[in-house]
This record gives structure tokens, sequence and C-alpha cells, in this order.
């Protein structure tokens, strides 16, 4: 029997009721799946505007969350930065939602690789006893682990704009501070899942707002004079640190990738001479991919996780400069904001899989990248004092009374002073939502004891 | 097999029938009584020792403990647990195992003593058996009668745990639900009776030595009952059982840290497994489990930590590298949140009697067994 049309629809309205489809099904769809997966680069080109989105590790019910919040597929285009399996109680219908999704839509939709799709770490993970469960047998395992070999060790995200639209919401409740003006070019949005409004940021400015933010009541101090900056951004984004915003507005590509960088690949195009079609290595360039962490280090350290490298600012400026990128977006690892930006916004951290393991409490969040087309043949405006209202930098004099930006003179010392200026980041949504209510997601009766330690 | 299955707790059955099972308690609603709410929680705490016995199963079978013994306590067919269990299993029991050997390995003049407050199917008496058979030990493990029946018929079953309890062997040949010896004792009781006001009413301990160097240890035991019931169950411990010049120490292995969001994700979870966990409520932090010792009247010192920091600086490089080559551990950022979310806390008193007199050297036993001990004000 063949999965094409009515019986891939079919299958998709199955799936999304979160209930498997037979194996003969499960053999057709993955033979599809790897048919079209095999013609993907090892980095796949994506146009914006797309949706970046984190692991998912089997949590069904809030991977429907992510697309109630997100918009469906085909209305939205995804790009899904792997661990799709393991450790959630449904990650059979997880992966074969979007398998399903990647072979009806595969413009709209990208997966790539995690660490998690993989023989190895399945059998220790889960992903394999559900199979086994759910089947009887190994197959449908075998199966989903040949179609891991094909999928794409990373993306490549271009003509994202470098503002956001802001969007034209509500205000969140508790967010009681005046947020940029709509005018400003808006670099960071942060909705909860209603859609309303949490945080803004405009870029180069300090005018921001957000629960978070500092009381802006006192005009005396909201010079750009202050010895530090301070910016208290929404949790998560980069404008918690004393990063400074970025200057230009020519935004790279957005490299996604699961884990991060390897001392073995200094270039995308390395990546793309990669063997990918094989079980994720235990060391190598491939496997640096899918493990790496970035961290508060100098150059490359040794990981905790027994594979994969850490890798510190130095190391991301210079991947970023030398490939032209504006940001890396890679998932991996729990954050318990959902999001996290590092390194003056040159990486982010996007985590999708809200209350981890139906333990860790944390929020999820996905990451929308805007399309750069109202803003083609875009002029920075140089007119922005933002008049009266308390604690605005002046649009544009970055590298005021402050003195040049810190964020380009550390950049330099790693670079040499002939460097040229970091590249814009893109404008940034992010969208936050917590985990699908309790009684939607239909948990086992009997869960599975040693969540603690009793 | 399970020790509920073993010997029905009619109390639990009572419970069942009213609407207190998993999803209908609720607390102080019309026609939940008391009584039927709080078999079904004993129920549920005693259950934890299964879980317990199982992870300490999974970590030997994998090779970050030695422990012969685990196996033969465990009812269930052992599961291979997630890395991140097994290592916060090892930190916890290594972290246990330090304050121990530390204590057992300070020279003495007096004997030594342990008291093992809801100690289930532990293991540790068979293995500092093993590990210092020649330093006088007098061990007491008090637990539930169904845990502690549970525990004999093990014990019954496998020579090389008989073995171990010390002449004399008397009376394992029944079912019964304590065992006593010049090493090894295991009372049956609720502990709560031991909260009672009226010493009349207390139970006789027996072999229970009034005088000797005492260890009082909870893993995972008083964090179940009520504050003020655990402070009175120590007061009986430190002041009727052991005299009040006797040096005693108490160490804590306890959940932590209920605020943020893995803490109020941790309390709903194990409250729907009918488990509540009433101290974790009253000592929040590391700060409040140690002024609670403090309280308990282990004044003469005291140290707290949680076990991201027991497994940070208490063990060793060397230790960290085979443990960390065991499995391969994907879930940092997760193990990180779990560890910081149990403290082991300790305290101790000298002991008036040593204190003045000095006469046998022992009053300082437990600053000479802990002071290098690495607590997180560096104390």
């Amino acid at each position: 029997m063949s999965i094409g049309g009515s019986d891939l629809d079919r299958a998709i309205t199955q799936l999304r009721a979160c209930r498997p489809i037979p194996e003969n099904q499960v053999r057709e769809l993955c033979y599809k799946a790897r048919e079209l997966l095999i013609e993907e680069g090892n980095v796949v080109g994506v146009d914006a505007p797309v949706t970046i989105c984190g692991d998912i590790h089997g949590q069904f019910h809030d991977l429907m969350e992510l697309f109630r919040v997100g918009g469906d597929v085909p209305d939205t285009n995804y790009l899904f930065m792997g661990d799709f399996v393991d450790r959630g109680f449904y990650s059979l219908e997880s992966f074969l939602l979007l398998l399903c999704l990647k072979v009806r839509y595969p413009d709209r939709i990208t997966l790539i690789r995690g660490n998690h799709e993989s023989r190895q770490i399945t059998t220790v993970y889960g992903f394999y006893d559900e199979c086994l469960r759910k089947y009887g047998s190994a197959n449908v395992w075998r199966y989903c682990c040949e179609v891991f070999d094909y999928l794409a060790l990373g993306a490549l995200v271009t003509g994202a704009a470098t503002t956001l639209d802001p969007t034209d919401g509500p205000i969140a409740e508790n967010v009681n501070c005046e947020l940029p003006d709509s005018d400003m070019d808006i670099e960071i949005e942060t909705l909860n899942a209603n859609g309303e409004i949490m945080f803004r940021y405009a870029r180069n400015g300090d005018s921001q707002s957000s629960a978070a933010s500092q009381a802006n009541s006192n005009p005396a101090s909201s010079s750009p004079i202050g010895p530090t900056p301070s910016r208290s951004g929404a949790a998560g984004t980069g404008a918690t640190s004393s990063a400074n915003g970025s200057t230009r507005n020519d935004t790279g590509a957005i490299l996604c990738v699961h884990g991060g960088l390897s001392p073995l690949i200094d270039s995308i195009d390395k990546i793309r001479l990669l063997d990918r079609k094989q079980e994720v290595p235990h060391e190598g360039a491939m496997c640096d991919l899918l493990w790496s962490d970035p961290d508060e280090i100098d150059g490359w350290g040794l990981s905790p996780r027994g594979a994969g490298f850490l890798f510190g600012a130095d190391i991301v400026k210079c991947f970023n400069y030398k490939n032209d990128l504006s940001l890396i977006a890679r998932a991996h690892q729990l954050v318990m904001e959902g999001f996290k930006e590092m390194f003056d916004s040159t990486i982010v951290t996007v985590w999708s899989a809200p209350n981890y393991c139906y333990r860790c409490g944390n929020v999820a969040a996905i990451l929308e990248l805007g399309e750069d087309g109202s803003n083609a043949g875009y002029q920075r405006r140089s007119n922005g004092d933002r008049g009266g209202g308390g604690g605005g930098w002046i649009l544009g004099s970055n590298a005021g009374p402050n003195g040049t930006n810190d964020e380009n003179r550390r950049l330099s010392s790693v670079l040499g002073d002939s460097m040229q200026k970091p590249r814009d980041g893109p404008g940034r949504r992010y969208r936050v939502f917590e985990a699908a209510p309790q009684d939607s997601r239909g948990m086992p009766a009997k869960k599975p004891v040693a969540d603690y330690f009793l | 097999m399970s020790s509920n299955s073993q010997i029905p707790n009619l109390k639990t059955l009572l419970g069942r029938g009213r609407g207190a099972g998993l999803r209908g308690r609720a607390r102080g609603g019309p026609g939940a009584s008391t009584e039927s709410s709080e078999a079904v929680r004993d129920n549920a705490v005693r259950g934890t020792d299964q879980d317990a016995a199982g992870s300490r199963v999974s970590c030997v079978e994998l090779g970050y403990l030695n422990d012969p013994y685990a196996k033969l306590f465990a009812t269930q067919s052992s599961t291979r647990r997630l890395p991140l269990l097994n290592r916060g299993s090892y930190v916890r029991t290594t972290a246990i195992d330090l304050l121990v050997d530390r204590f057992l390995t300070t020279p003495t003049h007096g004997l030594k003593q342990i008291i093992s407050l809801g100690a289930g199917t532990d293991t540790r008496y068979w293995r500092l058996h093993d590990k210092y058979p020649d330093t006088p030990l007098l061990y007491h493990e008090l637990d539930f009668p169904a845990n502690a029946a549970s525990k004999l018929l093990s014990i019954q079953r496998h020579s090389e745990l008989e073995d171990a309890l010390g002449a004399p062997h008397f009376g394992l040949a029944g079912p019964q639900q304590s065992y006593h010896s010049f090493t090894y004792n295991l009372h049956a009781l609720d502990l709560r009776i031991l909260a009672a006001t009226d010493t009349a009413s207390l139970p006789d301990l027996p072999n229970l030595n009034p005088t000797a160097n005492t260890l009082i240890l909870s893993e995972m035991c008083l964090c179940y009952l009520q504050p003020e019931v655990v402070e009175k169950i120590i007061y009986t411990l430190t002041t009727h059982y052991l005299r009040s010049s006797t040096p005693t120490s108490l160490v804590l292995y306890e959940p932590i840290r209920p605020r943020d969001a893995f803490g109020r994700t941790m309390i709903s979870n194990l409250a729907t497994r009918n488990i509540h966990l009433p101290t974790l409520t009253k000592y929040p932090e590391l700060a409040d489990q140690r002024a609670r010792l403090k309280e308990y009247d282990f004044g003469d010192g005291d140290g707290v930590v949680d076990t991201g920091f027991v497994w940070r600086e208490w063990v060793s490089a060397e230790e960290k590298e085979r443990v960390g080559q065991l499995e391969m551990l994907d879930e940092m950022e997760e193990l990180e949140l779990l560890l910081r979310h149990y403290c082991v806390c300790w305290g101790w008193r000298d002991g008036d009697e040593n204190r003045n007199q000095e006469r046998d050297g022992d009053g300082d036993l437990f600053r000479r067994a802990w002071e290098g001990v690495k607590g997180t004000n560096g104390g």
C-alpha cells in the first residue's frame, strides 16, 4: 500500500489525535521521507519567514500547543532543530506527525537532526521501549532510525528582516511599563501564548519595556552617559546583558543546528562536506554539531556530557564573522525561560518542551524570524530622540558618550583591528508557552516511578 | 511482590472506599475522614521504599555503587533507571557514606551507635559490617511494621544477610517484625508514636544504648512527617532514649527549594502520588535546614550542602571521571536542577558531661569527624 495523497492526510488526522498509525504505513512513510531527505544537503537552505523550534522530546500535547501558539502547518513555515523523540510518553506520535507533515508539505517544514535521533541514545532514553510497547516489535523503531540517518545536520536561514513589525496586540498583564514607540526599529519582542506582548526591545535603544524592566522613573539618569547602562530586559534576551544591540541594518544568515559548533568545523562549507548518512558517531565534527554547548569560557572546553565540546563567545563571534552569520540558533539545553540569548546575542538557545519530562517546571519558546520584504531598501533613521519618554537612548547614537560600544571592542580583540563590525541580528519574536493542561495530555494512569529521589 | 501486598493495611482499604484515591483526596473535604486519608498517605510513603531500592539496584548494576546487598532487598525486577537518576542516587549515597565513614573512622573510647529512621530496604548496615569489621557498632533501624517484616523476610531468605547480623541469632524462625542482637536491631514501629509527650507510653527499644556516641540518620524519612511531630521525635530520641549527656548527631537528607518552578512542580507531582513533604514547606532553604538543627539542640556544630555541591566539591576528580564514563549523560541541565533540590544537613551536640569533664575524650568526636567536611559556608 502506498501513503500518498489522501492516505497521508488520513494518517495526519489520526496522528493529530495522538493515535499511532499501522506499521505498514510507518514503513511507507519512512521510505517516502528518506527519498525526500536524501535530496537535502547537510545544511538545508530556508527562506524567512520561519518559526524555529527546539527540543520536543515526545511531549505530543505540548507539540499541539506549539502549533496552536505558532500557527499550523502549512500556514506557518517551521524549522525543528531535532530531539523529537525520547523522554516524553509520545515520541512515536510526535515524530511520525512531524514526518507526515514533512512528506505532505516538504517546503513548509524543515527537520534537522538532534543527538537523540540516534540508535544508541533512543535505546537508553525511551523511544526504543515505546516502539516495542506500541507495536510489539522493534520494526518501527528501525524504520525511524533509518530516517534519522538522513536528517540534515543544520539549516541556513536567509532573507530575515532586521526589525520586526510590532505586534498589534494587547499588552500582557504585569507589564506596566511603556513599550517603545511603534515607529522605532523593534529588534526583540516576546509574546505569551495568547499573543499578548510581554516585552519589546528597540534596536540600539534602551527603549524597552517588560515586566522585569527597571523603573524608568528618573529622567535625569536616562541619558546614555551612565557608566554601565544596565539593561534589564526580559528573561532570556540578550537585553539582560550589557550587550548593546548591534548597529548595522543588513542581517547575515542564521545558522540553525541542534547542539553547536565543532573545533573541526570553521566554515559552513565544511559541514556540507560531511558524510552524514550514518549513525551519530561518538566523536568528530558530526557528533559535535549535535552535542556541543556554548559556555562562559574562552575557546574550547571539555563537555560534561561526554560528547561534543563547550565553546566560548570568541569561538561564536569568529565563526559568525567568517561565515557572514548574524546569529546561531540552537537547542539541546533546557532553559527555564524557553530561550536564552548569549554572547551579545550572537547565539540563542531555543527550547520547546514545556515542563520538560513533566518535572522541570520550565516554559517553552519558539523563535519567529520575519521576512525582509517590506524593509527592502530600508535606511536607518537617525532622527529618533524618543523625546520626553524616560529611559530612551538616542537612536543611532550607539557610539555616543558611552564610548565606542563594548561589543565591537571586545570582538576586535578577537579578530584583529581590521575586522568589520558584526552583522545586525535579525528581528526576533519569541512566543513563550506553558505545558498543555494536565487533563488534555492523557497522562498514563500509572506513571513510571523514580521521578524523584524518594 | 511488595511489602504492602504481603501485609495488607486495612486502614488503606478504608481510605479507598471513601474516595480518598489518587485524585479524590480533598483535604478536609466533606466525608473524608482524616484517618483514612492519612492511611492512604502512609501507604504511599511506605511505597517510596521500593522506589529507592530499585534505584539502588540500577546504580549497582551499572557500576555506580558497590553494594552486593541491594538486589537482595529489591522486590521488583530491576529496571534500568535513567542516567540522571543513577547519578543522583550515586551522589545521595556518596554524601551520606562520607559523613558516616568519618564518624566510624574517628577514634573514640566509647561505643558507636547508629539509629537509622525509616531505614526500609537500606543496606548500609551490611556495607558497614564489611567495610569496618573491627569497629564495634550498634545499629538500629526503625520502620513501619510492614516494611520491617518485609525486610526480615529478605534477611531470612539470604544467608549472607543473616550471617552478618551477629550472634545471638534468636527468633528468625517464623514471620515477625522486629529483630534484636547486640549489633543489629530492627524495631518495627510507626515513628510517630515516639512523638508522645507521655514517656510512659513510649515503647521499649531493646539494645538501644543511652550513652553510646550516636548518629541519627534520616534519609528521606522525617520529611514525610509534620514538622512539630519531627521535633518531638527528635526530642524523645535525644532525651529519653539517649541521655542528654550523650554525644549525638543528626544527619538529614531531604528535598529543598520548593518555591522555584522545579520545586513547585515537584510538590504537585508528588501530591498526585499522595506524597506530601511538610518539612519542605517549613524549611525551604539551606539556611532554614541549618537553623532547624539548632532548634533540635544540635548546637555544637552543623553544616548543610545541596547535592549539586556534593557532586562538585565532595567527589574527587578521579571518582568523577570514573562515574562520568559509566554512562553517557545527556541530561546535564536537568541533573543540576534535580541535585539543587536535595540537601544533606548535619549537626551535633558534644554532650554535657563530656564537654565539662573531657574525661574520655569523646566530647568532640563529631567535631573531629566532620570538621574537614566542606559546607556551603565553608564550615
